[in-house]
C-alpha cells in the first residue's frame, strides 16, 4: 500500500465493497438519472449521479440521508446506459450496506407478514427479488414454535410480489391497498351504467 | 488535391489500394493494385455523357445515401482526377454509356485490377478516419426514428451542393425543422463502444450550430454536452459566439429519445446537471455528433505496413510526444487522423511534418539507425543445418528477420530497432544483440551480485520505461531498498531466461522483471513476448518451489516512479520474510538445476573469456575494499 | 345498438417511460376505462382479475414492462406466470382469451399505450359484453339487457 489512502474515508469503503468498485470513475454526465424513473415518477430529490458525488467526497451524512441510498431498486437500466460501465446500482448498494453498518433504518415502509395465518409455504421467499424473505424458527403467541416468513428491512424494496403471491394473504406492505376496498371500488365502477355508442 | 495532381513531381494514383508493402526504410517494394475504373484516362474529358446515358440509379455514398448516383459516376464533382468511372457491382451492361461516348471510345469494359511494383523510398499514411454508426445505440433510435440524423447526414443536407442544394429539411415529412438538438459524444467516451474522446466533435458541434443559425436565425439550436472542450487558440471564443448567438448549451448525457409514432416529433430526456432534474424536451430534429472511429481497413493495412496498432485501433507512433508523426517503422510516416482523431490544424501540421521527415530519407545516400542491433552467428544458427525454426523471424516485431530453410537466418540490419527480442526467444543462442551481448550482460550481472548475493534485488528493467521508472523514483525522492541493484536491457523481450538462471545460480534473493505496459511498448509488441516468457518462468519457479516473492513481474511506466519504489520495498519485504538460512538452503537446492539449464551458455562465443575477465577484476576490487 | 365496452386497465407505474403518456393515462382516461395503478405489474393479485370478471368487465388490459427492463428485477416475470396462467384458467371457464390482453413496453415506446387502447376496445366491441361469469353484476331492474 503506497500509504496515500485513507481506507476509513466513506470512498475508500464504498470502494472495498463488491459492487462499488468503479466509484471513482463516474464522470457526471447524468445518463444513470436521466434514466432512472424515480425522480419523475416518485421522488423529485431522487439523483444517483450526486450520490456518487457524495459518496466521492466523503459526504457520510449526506449520502446516508439520501434518499437515493434507500429508494434505489437496482433495475440496473441505468447500468447498461452508463458510458463509464459503472455498476450504479452497486455502488447505491454499497453506500446502503454502509449506512446499515452506521446504524441507519431504511425510511420507508416494507412488507410485513401476519405471523399468525402464515404458513411458510415459502412461495413469498421464491418470488422475492431481493432475497429479503426468509423462513424462521420463531416463537409465536397462540401457536408456539413454528417457522413463519420474515422479512429483512433493509432489503425490501416493497415492490409487493409477495402479498400478491401469498395464497393466505399473510403478508402485505405497510402502505398498501386495502384489497377489499380495491375491489369494492372496482366493482362499483363496474355497475354504472353502460355509455352506449 | 487540384494543385498536387498539377505538380509534375507528384503521381495521385486514386483507385489503388496497397497490396503488399517489402524492403526497407529508401529501399520499399510496394505492389499497388490499379482497380479497373472501366473508362480509359488518357482518353476520358469528364463531360459526365455517360452519367446521363446510364439508366441504373444506386445509393450515393458520397451523400451517405440520401441521393441516388448512377452506374457511371464520378464520387463527387471535385473528383481528382476527373475520370469517370463504372461500377460493376450496379451495372446492367446495356452499354449506353458507350453509345454516348461516341468518337471518343473512353469506356472500356475489358479493363481489369492491375497489379504495379513500385520502389519507394519513404511512406506517408494519410488514411484519415471514419464514424462511428449509432445504430446499435438502441437509445438515440438512430435507423428506428426517421428525424434522427448522423453528424454527416446533417453536412450534406445543409451543403448547397447537397442533395437537398442546402435546403435543410426532415426526413419524415419534408418541413424545415425549426427546434433542433445535437447531441455530442455519441459512441466516443464511452466504454461500450470507444473509449477514447474524438477531439474535434465539440467545435464540430458548435461549428455545425453556428453555421444553422446563421442560416436559418429563428432556429432553436440546443447542445446537448458531457464536457466542452475547446482547448487550441480561438476555439473558447468560437464557442462565446455560439454562446451570444443563443444556441442553448445543455449538460448532461441524454439517456432516451422517444418519437411521437404520429408526428414524428422527438423527446429528449436528460439529467440538466446544473439544475439536478430530468428534462424533457421536444424537438422537430436531433443530430447525433458519432465517435470518430479507426477506418474500417485499418487492421488490414496495419499488417499490410507492419506497423502496430494503439488500443482503439489507430495507428501507433513511434513515440506519443517526441516522434508523433513517424511509425515504429523506420520510412513509414503518419498524417492525420490515422494516427489519431486530430482537427484540420493538427492534420495539416502533421502532415507537414511527416513530408519533410519523408523528404529528409529521400534526400540521404545513407541512414543512421541505432547501434543496439542482432547479429546472427550462421554457424550456429541450426537453420543452415537443414533444421525447422525460425523462432527469431516469429519473434522480431519488425519482420526483421529473413528465414529460409537450409539458410541461416539473416537480419535487414536497416529495418531492425535492437529490442532483442530474437537473442532472447533463439533456443540455440545463435543471435546476438550489439552493446548488449550476452557476455556483456552476463558480466554486469555477475558483478551486481559479487557480494553477499543472496540480500539483493536483481531488477531487470526495460531502457524506456521501468528505467524511467527507477529514474523518476529517484529524482523524486521516493525511497526504496537500497539492495536493489538495477540492470538495463533495451526491451522485456531481451531478458532471457538464461539470464534469470545465471542470476539464481549466482544466489540472487530476489528478482525483478520489469518492462512497459503492454500499450506503450516501444518495440511494438515487444513486451508481450517479454511478458509470455515472464509467465513461462513464474511457473518453471513455482514447480521449482522457488520462495514466493523472489522471482516478480511487473510493468512500470515511466510516469510511476512511486510504483517502482512500492514495488522494491515490497519485494525487501517478502525477502525479509525468509529466514536466512532457508534462503540459503534453498539458493543451494537450487543452483545445480540452474546450471544445467544453462549449459548452451558456456558456448557462447565470448561468454567464457567474459566470466574470467569480470571474475578477476570484481576480485581485484573486492580485495581491495577487504585491505589485504 | 352497441354499447362502449367497459374495461380494467392494470398499470404497472414504471412502465410508461414517458411523462406525457402517463399524465394522459392519469387524468384523460375515457370514462369506459377503470385504471389499477400497481407498483409492478407482480404486485397483480389474480384475484383482482377475478373480481374485474365477475363484476362483468368487458376486457381486462395489463401494462407492464419488458422482462429486461423491470422496475423491481424480476417482478413482471413472476407477472407473467402468474396473470398469464390465470388468463389461461379464465379461458377455460368461459372468459375468452380475446379478452384479457398484456402490453409489455419497452422504455422507447411513446403513444403506444393510446393506440393499444383503442385498438383493444375495438376488438371488444366486436366480441360483445361478457355475461357468462358476471355473477357479482347486480341485476338492472326489469330484468337482464334485451
Amino acid at each position: 500500500m503506497s500509504g496515500f489512502t485513507d481506507s476509513s474515508t466513506l470512498s475508500e469503503r464504498v470502494k472495498a465493497i463488491p459492487g462499488g468498485e468503479m466509484l471513482m470513475m463516474c464522470y457526471s454526465c447524468g445518463t444513470c438519472t436521466s434514466k432512472c424513473m424515480i425522480q419523475t415518477k416518485l421522488e423529485g430529490s431522487y439523483n444517483p449521479r450526486r450520490l456518487i458525488r457524495e459518496a466521492v467526497f466523503n459526504m457520510d451524512d449526506d449520502a446516508f440521508a439520501d434518499k437515493t441510498t434507500w429508494l434505489c431498486t437496482a433495475c440496473d437500466l441505468c447500468y447498461t446506459a452508463c458510458p463509464q460501465k459503472i455498476h450504479i446500482s452497486g455502488v447505491i448498494n454499497a453506500v446502503k450496506a454502509l449506512a446499515v453498518e452506521s446504524g441507519k433504518k431504511t425510511p420507508y415502509q416494507v412488507a410485513k407478514v401476519d405471523e399468525s395465518t402464515c404458513v411458510a409455504c415459502g412461495l413469498c421467499e421464491k418470488i422475492c427479488p431481493y432475497e429479503a424473505i426468509s423462513l424462521v424458527e420463531k416463537r409465536v403467541a397462540f401457536r408456539g414454535t413454528i417457522t413463519v416468513a420474515s422479512v429483512d428491512a433493509n432489503k425490501c424494496m416493497a415492490c409487493g410480489l409477495c402479498t400478491a403471491a401469498c395464497r393466505s394473504t399473510s403478508i402485505r406492505l405497510a402502505e398498501d391497498y386495502n384489497d377489499a376496498e380495491l375491489i369494492d371500488s372496482l366493482l362499483s365502477w363496474l355497475e354504472t351504467e353502460r355509455v352506449s355508442s | 488535391m487540384v494543385d498536387a495532381a498539377r505538380q509534375p513531381l507528384i503521381e495521385v494514383k486514386t483507385f489503388t489500394e496497397v497490396e503488399k508493402v517489402e524492403g526497407y526504410v529508401g529501399n520499399f517494394v510496394v505492389t499497388l493494385r490499379e482497380k479497373a475504373k472501366y473508362v480509359r484516362a488518357d482518353r476520358c474529358n469528364g463531360c459526365g455523357a455517360c452519367t446521363k446515358a446510364c439508366p441504373v440509379e444506386v445509393p450515393n455514398d458520397f451523400e451517405l445515401g440520401l441521393a441516388p448516383r448512377k452506374a457511371a459516376y464520378i464520387p463527387m464533382s471535385q473528383a481528382v482526377p476527373l475520370i469517370y468511372n463504372i461500377d460493376m457491382d450496379a451495372c446492367i451492361h446495356c452499354y449506353k454509356c458507350v453509345e454516348a461516348c461516341g468518337a471518343l471510345e473512353a469506356i472500356d469494359f475489358s479493363m481489369e485490377d492491375k497489379l504495379v511494383e513500385q520502389e519507394i523510398g519513404a511512406i506517408v499514411v494519410a488514411t484519415g478516419f471514419s464514424h462511428f454508426d449509432p445504430t446499435p445505440m438502441t437509445e438515440y433510435g438512430y435507423g428506428r426514428f426517421p428525424n434522427v440524423i448522423t453528424a454527416m447526414e446533417m453536412e450534406r443536407l445543409n451543403n448547397s451542393a447537397g442533395p437537398t442544394q442546402g435546403a435543410l429539411i426532415r426526413p419524415s415529412d419534408g418541413k424545415r425543422p425549426k427546434n433542433i438538438a445535437i447531441i455530442n459524444c455519441v459512441g466516443s467516451r464511452d466504454k461500450r463502444f470507444n473509449i477514447g474522446c474524438s477531439n474535434f466533435c465539440c467545435m464540430y458541434a458548435i461549428k455545425n450550430a453556428l453555421l444553422l443559425k446563421q442560416m436559418h436565425p429563428d432556429a432553436e439550436l440546443s447542445i446537448y454536452y458531457i464536457d466542452i472542450r475547446t482547448p487550441s487558440k480561438g476555439y473558447e471564443e468560437f464557442y462565446d459566439r455560439a454562446r451570444e448567438s443563443g444556441i442553448r448549451f445543455i449538460q448532461g448525457r441524454p439517456s432516451e429519445i422517444t418519437e411521437d409514432p404520429d408526428t414524428h416529433q422527438l423527446f429528449i430526456a436528460s439529467e440538466d446537471i446544473t439544475l439536478g432534474k430530468v428534462i424533457e424536451r421536444e424537438y422537430d430534429m436531433v443530430m447525433l455528433n458519432q465517435a470518430a472511429i479507426p477506418q474500417p481497413d485499418q487492421n488490414h493495412m496495419s499488417s499490410v505496413l507492419n506497423v502496430a496498432q494503439s488500443p482503439g485501433g489507430w495507428f501507433m507512433e513511434y513515440h506519443p510526444k517526441l516522434r508523433p508523426m513517424d511509425s515504429p517503422t523506420d520510412g513509414i510516416f503518419f498524417a492525420g487522423a490515422c494516427q489519431g482523431p486530430k482537427d484540420i490544424p493538427a492534420s495539416v501540421a502533421q502532415g507537414s511534418a511527416a513530408a519533410s521527415r519523408a523528404s529528409r530519407i529521400l534526400h540521404s545516400d545513407s541512414w543512421q539507425i541505432e547501434p543496439t542491433v542482432a547479429v546472427v552467428w550462421p554457424d550456429r544458427c541450426v537453420s543452415a543445418d537443414g533444421q525447422a525454426c525460425g523462432i527469431c523471424s516469429r519473434a522480431c516485431p519488425y519482420g526483421a528477420i529473413d528465414y529460409t530453410k537450409g539458410l541461416a537466418a539473416e537480419v535487414i540490419t536497416a529495418k531492425c530497432h535492437g529490442c532483442g527480442a530474437c537473442v532472447a526467444e533463439c533456443p540455440h543462442n545463435a543471435i546476438t544483440q550489439l552493446h548488449y551481448t550476452d557476455a556483456q550482460v552476463l558480466a554486469q550481472i555477475r558483478t551486481l551480485l559479487a557480494i553477499e548475493p543472496e540480500k539483493k534485488i536483481l531488477a531487470f528493467r526495460c531502457q524506456w520505461c521501468s528505467y524511467g521508472g527507477a529514474d523518476l523514483a529517484g529524482t523524486s525522492h521516493f525511497e526504496y531498498s537500497a539492495n536493489e541493484r538495477g540492470l538495463r536491457v533495451m526491451c522485456s523481450a531481451r531478458m532471457d531466461a538464461d539470464l534469470i538462471y545465471e542470476a539464481y545460480r549466482l544466489g540472487a534473493g530476489a528478482i525483478l522483471y520489469s518492462g512497459c505496459h503492454p500499450q506503450d511498448c516501444h518495440y511494438i509488441t515487444g513486451q508481450i513476448s517479454g511478458a509470455k516468457r515472464a509467465a513461462r518462468l513464474e511457473k518453471i519457479f513455482e514447480r521449482m518451489q522457488v520462495s514466493p516473492g523472489r522471482f516478480r513481474t511487473e510493468w512500470i511506466s515511466a510516469a510511476e516512479g512511486d510504483k517502482y519504489a512500492r514495488v522494491i520495498n515490497e519485494m525487501q519485504a517478502s525477502l525479509d520474510a525468509i529466514p536466512e538460512d532457508v534462503l540459503k538452503a534453498e539458493i543451494e537446492r537450487l543452483r545445480p538445476e540452474m546450471s544445467k539449464r544453462l549449459t548452451k551458455m558456456g558456448e557462447v562465443p565470448g561468454v567464457t573469456q567474459a566470466m574470467a575477465q569480470v571474475d578477476f577484476i570484481v576480485d581485484e576490487m573486492i580485495g581491495k575494499e577487504k585491505g589485504t | 345498438m352497441s354499447e362502449t365496452p367497459k374495461l380494467v386497465l392494470f398499470q404497472c407505474q414504471w412502465c410508461l417511460f414517458s411523462s406525457a403518456d402517463q399524465e394522459w393515462v392519469d387524468n384523460q382516461l375515457p370514462a369506459n376505462i377503470h385504471l389499477i395503478k400497481v407498483p409492478c405489474t407482480g404486485r397483480i393479485n389474480p384475484l383482482y382479475l377475478l373480481n374485474a370478471v365477475q363484476g362483468g368487465a368487458d376486457g381486462i388490459m395489463i401494462s407492464g414492462c419488458l422482462p429486461e427492463q423491470c422496475h423491481f428485477k424480476t417482478g413482471n416475470i413472476g407477472a407473467r406466470r402468474q396473470l398469464e396462467e390465470f388468463s389461461d384458467y379464465l379461458n377455460y371457464i368461459g372468459y375468452e382469451q380475446e379478452r384479457v390482453r398484456f402490453l409489455w413496453l419497452d422504455l422507447q415506446d411513446r403513444g403506444i399505450i393510446q393506440k393499444e387502447l383503442a385498438a383493444f376496445e375495438a376488438q371488444l366491441e366486436a366480441l360483445g359484453p361478457a355475461h357468462n361469469l358476471a355473477t357479482r353484476l347486480a341485476e338492472p331492474a326489469g330484468g337482464a339487457n334485451a
